[in-house]
């Protein structure tokens, strides 16, 4: 297999190759500045374009590609003035990030516009790819205010289950929508470390008059669970029927065989294990994990309590 | 590196230029780059090449190179290999640059090589943190985008089935992604994440998709309404749990007031499976009060052995 790095140099060459055919007299610069070149680098490519062409390979034969007064120069090259056609993954990549941020609420005009421009040329028609995030907290607004110009929020937030309410004040650094959810994230002042909340279980949310400065550059999310030091872990085994759990939670599989899955499922608090495996019933087994075995016990006695 | 990217500069433009499928004996004895000493060497290396240029989006086809079908040659044509100009301002390029940045699909962000196709970017500013993640399943998902634009029919295995269907659109939905289109004569949804072993048909074209079909049409709103049961539910949500109840409900439901701050709320379910779900989340803070059946279900499938 020919590195990754191989095929995305061949698509930069590619794709600067037509640019600079359709834009003649461009300085370096801009060339290099626009598919994301050091000089250094833009001129190796040039090199090499220099050596490449047609059968003969004679003078008459290869590409010219060279730098005269500070601009590029292609000729010669006309075989490769249009730009390649994205793949599969690319195109897809491409629309469902514009259509993912436009359902976002935070699109800026052109992405409506370039979203339109590049579905005329991918998709059969607009109706063909549809994303709708998660429907938006009316307080989303404010985290991403409150995250752009850096002000501390004052939160009641309750965790489902426990039903335990707390307040607390955090610095939010932006929203984010994973898994039909919407999340907060930032640094948690009662916490005294970063923090992710989901939205819809934040119950009041009032701005402060306290500032802060966000960190140069935030960690990035952790938007799937990670499991910490102090988590509590299960083993789980899953019959085909539940087995798609393994793809679905942040898990991993120590066991794979006929469709079936066995894996060691860790969170910060049992119940969350617990939860799951009432949901699965017996289509999933606990095979190892006193204390989600115990909290599984009592979360199916205090639900079937209640029925009496 | 640098013999790769030569000689597969130097393949390309050979074969966009010849304007007739040239065999692989041909390829060797003209292109630069191919003077590897023996047959077994020149096999290995130009198999490596035709693989990058099919991961590229090079379409790389074979066919014959004569009336008499006696031998194949390879074919690349100039206007399938070109990307229809989408004819984008600069000021859409950085804003379609930006949103990649902003989404994650696959566990990652992409590489910025469908950008540079599209004529790069000129980057004005940092964009806002990242906003989405669309999920793990980007290879499957790219197959089947692949299927839905080129009108291929799509095989596969869900829930333990062989499934065949005809794919008119994907849709990402409250945090998956599903394919619609047409199975068994009828319209489905399926569930991206749970298909397995996927065969995209070889035919382009293979069916017609109905015009101006829009893949989040009908979609239901909730989990629960994805289905073919039609069941009436009534659940009293208990005080600390009904603010958070109410946000999810959708405006089909009827809440009336039950003192205490809990609240009964009476709402249509078409999946008992994806509801039964959902009400464990809630633990003992609700109950279903009818129908009596889904009731007994629900402490059934409490009750069940894990």
């Amino acid at each position: 297999m020919t590195s990754p790095r191989t095929a995305d140099r061949l698509t930069r060459i590619l794709s600067m190759l037509p640019w600079v055919i359709a834009n003649p007299g461009t300085a370096v610069d801009e060339v290099c500045k626009r598919f994301g070149y050091e000089r250094a680098e833009l001129l190796e490519d040039l090199n090499l374009v220099f050596v490449c062409g047609l059968p003969g390979y004679g003078p008459g034969d290869l590409m010219d590609a060279s730098v005269d007064d500070d601009e590029v120069v292609i000729d010669m090259a006309d075989y490769f003035a249009r730009p390649m056609r994205l793949t599969a993954a690319e195109a897809l990549m491409l629309l469902a990030a514009g259509l993912a941020v436009m359902s976002s609420g935070a699109a800026p005009p052109a992405l409506a516009s370039a979203v339109a421009k590049l579905q005329a040329v991918v998709v059969p028609d607009e109706g063909t790819v549809e994303i709708d995030l998660a429907a938006e907290p009316e307080t989303l607004d404010l985290f991403r205010g409150a995250a752009r110009e850096g002000r501390v929020i004052a939160i009641t937030y309750t965790a489902i289950g426990s039903g335990s309410t707390t307040e607390r004040e955090i610095e939010p650094w932006g929203v984010f929508a994973t898994l039909g959810n919407w999340y907060v994230r930032g640094y948690c002042r009662l916490a005294q470390a970063e923090r992710v909340f989901r939205i819809d279980r934040i119950r009041t949310a009032e701005p402060t008059a306290d500032g802060f400065s966000p960190p140069d550059e935030p960690p990035s999310p952790v938007v799937r669970y990670t499991p910490g030091v102090d988590d509590v872990t299960a083993r789980i085994r899953l019959s085909p029927r539940s087995a798609w759990v393994a793809d679905y939670y942040p898990v991993s599989v120590v066991d794979e065989t006929d469709g079936s899955k066995t894996i060691d499922f860790s969170a910060g608090d049992p119940s969350v294990a617990a939860r799951l495996l009432v949901r699965l019933a017996s289509t999933a087994s606990l095979e190892d994990g006193d204390e989600v075995a115990e909290a599984t016990r009592e979360l199916r006695e205090r639900i079937l309590r209640r029925y009496g | 590196m640098q013999r790769v990217v030569e000689r597969i500069l130097n393949l390309l433009a050979f074969l966009l230029t010849v304007g007739r499928p040239v065999t692989a004996e041909e390829i060797r004895n003209t292109v630069n780059g191919y003077d590897q000493p023996s047959d077994e060497a020149f096999r290995r290396t130009f198999e490596r090449d035709k693989d990058l240029l099919r991961r590229l989006g090079v379409p790389l086809h074979l066919e014959h190179t004569d009336a008499w079908e006696v031998e194949q040659g390879y074919v690349v044509s100039p206007d399938q290999y070109a990307l229809p100009d989408p004819g984008l301002t600069d000021e859409e390029r950085t804003a379609l640059w930006l949103a990649t940045r902003m989404v994650r699909l696959g566990g990652q962000a992409p590489g910025p090589g469908a950008i540079f196709k599209l004529g790069g970017a000129p980057i004005a500013a940092a964009g806002d943190p990242l906003t989405a993640d669309l999920g793990a399943e980007a290879e499957t998902l790219a197959e089947v985008f692949r299927a839905v634009t080129d009108r291929r029919t799509l095989q596969f295995e869900y829930h333990d089935e062989p499934r065949t269907m005809r794919p008119w659109g994907l849709v990402h939905r409250m945090g998956h992604w599903y394919v619609v289109g047409e199975a068994a004569k009828d319209k489905r949804t399926f569930r991206v994440d749970r298909m397995s072993a996927i065969t995209v048909g070889t035919k382009a074209g293979a069916f017609e998709r109905p015009k101006g079909f829009r893949a989040s049409e009908g979609f239901p709103d909730a989990p629960w309404e994805a289905g073919e049961a039609d069941v009436e539910v009534t659940v009293r949500f208990d005080a600390e749990v009904a603010w958070w109840a109410r946000r999810q409900l959708s405006n089909a439901a009827h809440v009336v007031d039950a003192g205490a701050g809990a609240i009964d709320a009476t709402f249509p379910v078409a999946s008992p499976d994806a509801f039964i779900g959902w009400m464990i989340g809630f633990e003992d803070s609700a109950e279903i009060l009818a129908p009596d059946d889904l009731r007994r279900r629900f402490v059934e499938h409490v009750g069940a052995p894990g």
